[in-house]
């Protein structure tokens, strides 16, 4: 934290005081903290501080993987993939709490190349000391035994799975069949074969992956919105500035308190429905804490 | 060891120049390619001609072919002793191959007989001269068989050391990136035909056992051309025959002096038998204007046969497989077939610079016409919605070079569902691959909310995908993502009428699809 943000946070603290102290005191049941503000940097780190801060999930010398979305050949400002500077601020914070390694990829539907620099991720990124921005290499993929509802096993990253702590960093956005994508589908881009395959029963077979792997903090880029025409969009007539970034070690938690920010109730999104069945966390937003900071 | 003469000099740099822009013609994070191998097409004087003979105009791309063709009317054949790649290949390997007799019929007037006809066919709309240009024999050899073979053979080395290694492989991987970031093809396709450019490019070295600079004397159009031109230059040598004396020049000239007398449109003004005359008798200097001896530049004979193979070549050779017709799907903004067939010189570039490797040399798809010209595979790979590589890369601009917002309006063709495979209709389940891929921002497929019974009896409530078909542009990106396997359900059709895509298209029928309103 430089000062000027240590400065605001002190300043701030009384207001939030009370509040923060009644966070603290229901200690049970999941914690969404969720920062707004025009500068992405600092509210994504607002957001992961409100968690307890980055050191409680990376420590000095692990090797973590910040999973964004970058599929799409797509700008920053269409909203498609996560924010390029929303990525960066969770690098530099992985780095900051003394991780040895941190990799950022994404299984891309479009050309790797182009979604890479396009999105605006791997410039952003570029000459960052310990960091790692490569292509997906197929034969990295690896069988991972499920034995789900609807997979049994499916190939996953190794990467993504011999990590030490796996962040995950979606943005929120529409699709054509989820209604909408964001951390639970964001799984994805780690996993090989036909994925496409898996829409004929897309939140069974999801809420299968996300019961096996599971992210340590999902962070969701809601600073812009795709409300139409999802996953890639490309009209900015369907985006939508909210300034806002998510953060929550609960994954179903944070989708559905997403959720919201499109005018959609949780038990409207399948896949969200079908994670929290599966006991993967929390979809009532009234047992959720919501911390707003 | 040669002594290093300033051809051979320049010979390397240019080939050097060639491989260097060969591996150039590639997208790294670019929307614009600097530098591309298609300056070696737009200088080359056999494109230009068979290009201006075929589009009957202007085409401002071949400016350099232009002031190529100029000074070799003013020099003679300097492009093929001091330029040509592969007459810097054959020169390099030559030594190496044993020469026996040369081979008598190709002595004659073979060269003509391939030369002429080729433009003639130009003349008649169909430039085929391309299946013989020299550049264009070592860029496909090089793009459709030994720049994938190391790519794949690299790949498979590297990917046995993650077997072996696993993780630790990692440690190695600085060294890989460079080689893959500047040397190796970022995919390694399979291509048709790979195996068809390496034999022509195998056979002109074979050559190289009758006489050295077999294919550059005896058969090269690009070089024959040259070589008529090089009767009109002013630059001589003199003596112009071998000395009585010595005959010292008939042993060091690679392609000229096996009769008496210097064959001046073979010469390549490699000067060796200047720098290697024993009397200094040897020079190359200004001699004006002065008709060049070795015969009359056309016989009756071969101008009629010329015309004629051109007839042939031009008119027998259109033969299409209507089945194969309708999908064949050609780069984008290609608007019409025979356009395309005017100044397509099937050198490879597009089909080497295509990220997606969504294009490939047709082989019997276009007709024998059609050889080597590049169509799209879309379950092989599809056109990406902001990349306009392929038409940079065009030395002809037989694929317009088109900004993105117009490349991306342009119809390659249009996508058709076959409800027999297509999996919601097939299989009543959902699927909707396709219409997430679509790139057009106001999706060219999308899908409506149908409630039937599946196969069981239950009710289902499925998604039923369809194709908007004024803002389809074809790229087929829907038919290689159809997670369907062998044939895909939704597939790209040629279509005739190829005018870009409105920009207002979709408005209309975009209103009530937003799920928010």
């Amino acid at each position: 934290m430089d000062r000027r943000t240590f400065l605001r946070v002190l300043g701030l603290t009384p207001l939030f005081g009370q509040w923060l102290i009644k966070d603290l005191a229901a200690a049970d049941g999941p914690v969404v903290a969720v920062a707004e503000g025009r500068d992405y940097a600092l509210i994504t780190r607002r957001a992961i501080d409100a968690l307890g801060g980055m050191k409680r999930f990376v420590k000095p010398g692990q090797v973590v993987v910040v999973k964004p979305n970058m599929g799409w050949d797509r700008s920053a400002e269409q909203g498609a993939n996560t924010h390029p500077v929303v990525v960066r601020t969770v690098v530099e914070e992985c780095l900051k709490a003394g991780a040895k390694r941190v990799k950022v990829f994404d299984r891309t539907c479009n050309d790797e190349r182009r979604c890479y620099v396009n999105s605006g991720i791997e410039p952003a990124l570029k000459g960052m000391k310990n960091v790692e921005v490569k292509h997906i290499e197929n034969e990295r993929f690896r069988k991972v035994v499920l034995n789900g509802h609807v997979l049994k096993e499916w190939e996953l990253y190794d990467e993504a799975l011999s990590a030490d702590v796996y962040i995950n960093v979606p943005v929120a956005k529409h699709h054509g069949l989820s209604r909408l994508t964001l951390g639970l589908k964001n799984v994805m881009g780690i996993m090989g074969g036909t994925r496409g395959s898996i829409h004929k029963n897309l939140d069974v077979a999801l809420a299968d992956i996300n019961a096996v792997f599971k992210p340590h903090l999902t962070v969701i880029d809601a600073t812009r919105i795709l409300t139409a025409h999802g996953p890639q969009g490309g009209n900015l007539a369907d985006v939508k500035v909210l300034n806002k970034v998510l953060a929550s070690t609960d994954i179903v938690a944070a989708d559905a308190y997403a959720t919201t920010l499109f005018g959609l109730k949780p038990e409207e999104i399948a896949v969200t429905v079908a994670a929290a069945k599966r006991g993967l966390g929390q979809m009532d937003l009234k047992k959720v804490r919501i911390a707003r900071v | 060891m040669k002594k290093i003469t300033s051809a051979r000099i320049s010979q390397l740099l240019f080939l050097v120049l060639f491989l260097v822009m060969f591996l150039m013609t590639e997208y790294r994070g670019s929307d614009r390619l600097g530098v591309a191998v298609n300056a070696f097409f737009r200088a080359n004087p056999l494109t230009l001609v068979s290009t201006l003979l075929a589009a009957k105009g202007w085409v401002p791309l071949l400016f350099p072919g232009l002031l190529v063709l100029i000074l070799s009317a003013l020099l003679g054949r300097f492009f093929c002793g001091w330029i040509c790649p592969l007459g810097t290949v054959l020169d390099l390997v030559a030594g190496r191959i044993r020469k026996s007799a040369p081979l008598s019929w190709l002595k004659g007037r073979v060269k003509y007989w391939l030369l002429v006809p080729l433009l003639v066919a130009a003349l008649l709309d169909i430039n085929m001269a391309g299946l013989f240009d020299p550049i264009a024999i070592f860029v496909r050899a090089l793009t459709f068989f030994l720049h994938p073979l190391i790519g794949e053979t690299a790949r498979s080395g590297w990917v046995e050391l993650y077997r072996l290694l696993g993780e630790r492989r990692d440690a190695l991987e600085p060294g890989y990136r460079i080689l893959k970031d500047y040397l190796l093809p970022f995919r390694e396709t399979l291509y048709p035909l790979a195996f068809l450019s390496a034999l022509a490019f195998l056979f002109i070295i074979f050559l190289e056992r009758y006489e050295s600079r077999n294919w550059c004397r005896n058969l090269c159009p690009l070089g024959t051309l040259l070589g008529l031109l090089a009767r009109l230059s002013p630059f001589k040598r003199v003596p112009a025959q071998l000395c009585a004396d010595c005959h010292g020049c008939a042993a060091l000239c690679p392609t000229s002096f096996d009769r008496e007398l210097l064959q001046k449109e073979e010469c390549l003004l490699c000067m060796e038998c200047q720098l290697r005359c024993p009397h200094q008798r040897v020079h190359f200097r200004l001699a004006g204007f002065q008709p060049a001896a070795g015969g009359p530049l056309m016989e009756r004979r071969l101008f009629l046969g010329g015309l004629v193979g051109g007839v042939f070549l031009a008119r027998f050779f259109r033969f299409r497989d209507p089945v194969a017709q309708v999908r064949l799907l050609r780069p984008p903004g290609v608007r019409s077939e025979a356009e395309f067939l005017e100044k397509c010189v099937r050198c490879g570039e597009c089909m080497k610079v295509c990220l997606r490797s969504a294009l490939y040399p047709a082989f019997s798809q276009a007709g024998v016409e059609g050889l080597y010209t590049p169509i799209l595979i879309p379950r092989l790979g599809y056109c990406e919605y902001n990349c306009t590589l392929c038409g940079q890369v065009c030395p002809t601009g037989a694929i317009p070079d088109l900004p993105p917002a117009e490349k991306k309006r342009q119809v390659i063709g249009k996508a058709v569902f076959d409800k027999n495979h297509c999996i919601p209709f097939a299989k009543r389940t959902d699927c909707i691959v396709c219409e997430e891929h679509c790139p057009i921002p106001q999706k060219a497929i999308r899908s409506e909310m149908v409630t039937e019974r599946d196969f069981s009896g239950r009710s289902v409530t499925v998604k039923k995908p369809y194709v908007i078909e004024e803002l389809c542009n074809g790229c087929g990106i829907c038919e290689n993502v159809c997670p369907l396997e062998g044939k895909a359900g939704v597939e790209v059709f040629a279509v005739k009428d190829r005018t870009p895509i409105a920009e207002s298209a979709g408005s209309r029928a975009q209103a009530s699809d937003d799920p928010y309103q």
